[in-house]
């Protein structure tokens, strides 16, 4: 079909879900691979693409750089939905091109998913690409992840463009010497902050020199495989950092970048390299600093990942976790807020999450400070209460319930501070349950 | 006190699927009875292990790269290892560590990564990268004359061969190839499988069975295990066999 047609009929579909009340998703990007394989070719595109990836905190850094530019009087057209297969991409596209497949906008920003950066990126040109970080995820989805990085990298063989990459995770500024030619090679990094270890904490990958096989050595862990690395052999890791976050304090969300203190409402050191990586993309296009500064001070996430509510008058924290690593964080959270509090754990293995729980296992549950009961529930509900349980925790305190509403029920059976950990498609359904809930409780 | 020594192989490198988890409920049943778990690990670098010392050896699945740097390293250590199978030592093998103490892995492209050649069998991955056996799984086991259905999950493209003596027949799911009856490799002191999830977590009868089976040839008697709440266990073991053995 003519490429006009095909843009014409799916802006048609994206209308008629809008008017039944359905969000779309993937659906009419789905349609225009269907009706044109090589629909991405089609979109006349004059602005900047930048792309972000990586296993953990896309959609945050994405929404991010997007905030920021948008605050800086700039046009920009995202996929803030985190629709972010190339289904999803074609969808945001479509929806947002003119008749002839113009986009008009200063930037395009896109949070893609590792899998599909080659494939998406083959044919839309690409000015930047940022990546985060590479965790497992789902392995038995996607393969491993080293496969992953290697297709990235294949990618990025003939890639000339910019390309920004976290200098501490060693699975992710490898990816610079994919293409020894290219100049617009741009690392951030994080300074050490106060929670770092020498040890190795939590579960993470890359061990090894990729160049040469040693085993890498870290000066310290800032979480999971994150810190500050050397081979030994190789000088592998001794990057020269274009922009570098310092004195980075969680208690007051605060850090420093240039001499410059930027104040967030976050306070994970997760969140901290997420910043790290969007302030590098405004730095290489020259965003205003003062702009941006009032930007990162009132930016906020409503999509379940850190959401506060009060919930039959108890404080409740929800926060996503679909990894080990994601969970880790959510758990360090928990641990450096002195309050008793009581946890409710939703994990479900439908296909969207993996159907294998077994990362559970790499979620460091050995120190929980003032947690007076932990929940858990889901389809998985008993394997979580099983290694909860073997870490020492004590049994009696550990209720599951495969039920989530029949789990919330319980959870405010008792006033304490609340936190809500969620795996992928437990997400939703929790926070519907819980609004339910709340309704129900007569809280406005 | 009484105590089991157990051996952790590569615990940084064949640390995938969360087979660690595997150690944490070995430990956990037996400081529960008040024995103790003395776990010393071995990795790249490290001194050499007196492997005939342990009464336990473990070592689970990792990544296909990873794997390949480890082989070279554990084939130094092929007659002690071989010494301590013969002394009956008992070894709990997950996974990639399953296919390494058997004769070769032939991987996608041919190439060879020469196994510790303990066992007879031999893997070869399957030719199609992207069809892995993967998922859930349910066997049936024999431990001491009893049969138990032990439950896990696999994930795995390579296809193990000439298995003289399995760990289990398959109730649901793939097993030591796509659509096969028999699962792992068993002997007397030894038990190879692609389960993880971890194996030991959702299988406190075959946990305590190993268990046993370490403290009868390091003490010379029956021990006696006390009974643990095993609530959790059997709450979530009769949840997933009617989710996949009864929906079939
Ligand atoms: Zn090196």
């Amino acid at each position: 079909m003519k490429n006009f047609f095909v843009i014409l009929f799916i802006k048609g579909v994206s209308f008629f879900l809008k008017i039944f009340g359905k969000n779309g998703g993937n659906l009419p990007g789905k349609l225009a691979f269907k009706l044109n394989p090589n629909i991405l070719k089609c979109f006349k595109i004059d602005c900047p693409v930048i792309a972000v990836t990586g296993t953990n905190g896309k959609t945050m850094t994405n929404n991010c750089i997007v905030r920021i530019l948008e605050d800086d009087n700039k046009r920009v057209i995202s996929n803030l939905e985190g629709n972010n297969m190339e289904t999803g991409i074609v969808s945001t596209l479509i929806k947002k091109c003119s008749l002839t497949g113009k986009i008009k906008a200063d930037y395009l920003v896109l949070e893609t998913d590792e899998s599909y950066v080659p494939i998406v990126y083959k044919d839309l040109k690409l000015d930047c690409l940022v990546v985060l970080n590479f965790f497992r995820d789902q392995l038995d989805r996607s393969g491993e992840v080293e496969s992953l990085i290697l297709k990235i990298n294949e990618f990025l063989k003939t890639y000339d463009k910019n390309l920004i990459l976290n200098s501490d995770d060693p699975n992710v500024s490898r990816l610079a010497m994919a293409n020894p030619e290219n100049k617009n090679i741009y690392y951030y990094s994080v300074d050490r902050y106060k929670f770092a270890t020498d040890e190795l904490r939590e579960a993470g990958e890359g061990k090894f020199c990729p160049f040469c096989n040693t085993r890498l050595k870290y000066k310290y862990y800032q979480y999971a495989h994150v810190g500050k690395f050397i081979c030994d052999k190789c000088n592998y890791g001794g990057n020269e950092i274009y922009n570098l976050l310092e004195n980075v304090d969680l208690e007051n969300r605060s850090f420093e970048i240039d001499g410059t203190t930027y104040t967030t409402k976050f306070n994970s050191i997760y969140s901290t390299y997420n910043f790290a990586a969007a302030t590098t993309v405004c730095k290489l296009y020259n965003t205003d600093l003062i702009s941006m500064k009032n930007t990162l001070e009132n930016f906020v996430l409503n999509n379940g990942r850190l959401e506060k509510m009060v919930i039959n008058n108890n404080d409740t924290i929800i926060n996503i976790a679909k990894n080990p690593t994601g969970a880790n964080v959510s758990l360090r959270l928990v641990n450096e807020d002195n309050e008793h509090k009581e946890i409710l754990f939703v994990l479900n293995d439908n296909i969207a999450d993996g159907k294998d729980v077994s990362w559970i296992w790499d979620i460091n549950f050995d120190v929980l400070n003032n947690v007076d009961r932990i929940i858990t529930s889901g389809t998985r509900a008993f394997d979580l209460a099983i290694r909860i349980k073997t870490s020492n925790y004590p049994v009696e305190k550990i209720e599951a319930y495969t039920d989530i509403y029949e789990a919330i029920e319980h959870l405010y059976e008792k006033n304490t501070k609340k936190y809500v950990i969620t795996n992928y498609t437990a997400t939703q359904d929790t926070r519907h349950k819980l609004m339910r809930f709340k309704e129900k409780c007569g809280d406005k | 006190m009484k105590e089991l020594r157990i051996l952790y192989l590569y615990p940084d490198i064949l640390d995938l699927y969360g087979d660690i988890g595997n150690i944490k409920v070995i430990t956990y049943r037996l400081e529960k009875r008040g024995f103790k778990a003395v776990v010393d690990t071995y990795s790249i670098n490290d001194d050499k292990p007196d492997f005939e010392s342990y009464d336990l050896i473990f070592a689970g699945g990792g990544a296909d790269n990873e794997q390949q740097i480890l082989s070279q390293d554990l084939i130094k250590y092929k007659e002690d290892i071989k010494k301590a199978v013969d002394k009956g030592v008992f070894f709990l093998l997950i996974c990639g560590a399953y296919q390494l103490f058997g004769k070769y892995y032939k991987g996608v492209d041919g190439e060879i990564i020469p196994g510790l050649e303990i066992f007879d069998y031999y893997t070869e991955a399957n030719p199609d990268r992207s069809k892995r056996c993967i998922g859930n799984i349910i066997i049936e086991t024999n431990l001491d004359g009893e049969k138990v259905k032990v439950i896990g999950f696999e994930n795995h493209c390579g296809q193990t061969y000439d298995i003289k003596s399995t760990f289990g027949q398959v109730l649901f799911g793939n097993g030591n190839k796509f659509n096969d009856s028999s699962e792992g490799y068993m002997t007397d002191n030894v038990i190879a499988t692609y389960l993880h999830g971890p194996l030991l977590s959702k299988n406190p009868e075959l946990t305590d069975f190993i268990i046993k089976k370490c403290l009868k040839r390091k003490y010379n008697e029956d021990v006696e295990l006390e009974k643990l709440d095993d609530n959790f266990e059997n709450l979530c073991r009769n949840q997933l066999f009617e989710r996949f053995l009864e929906n079939k």
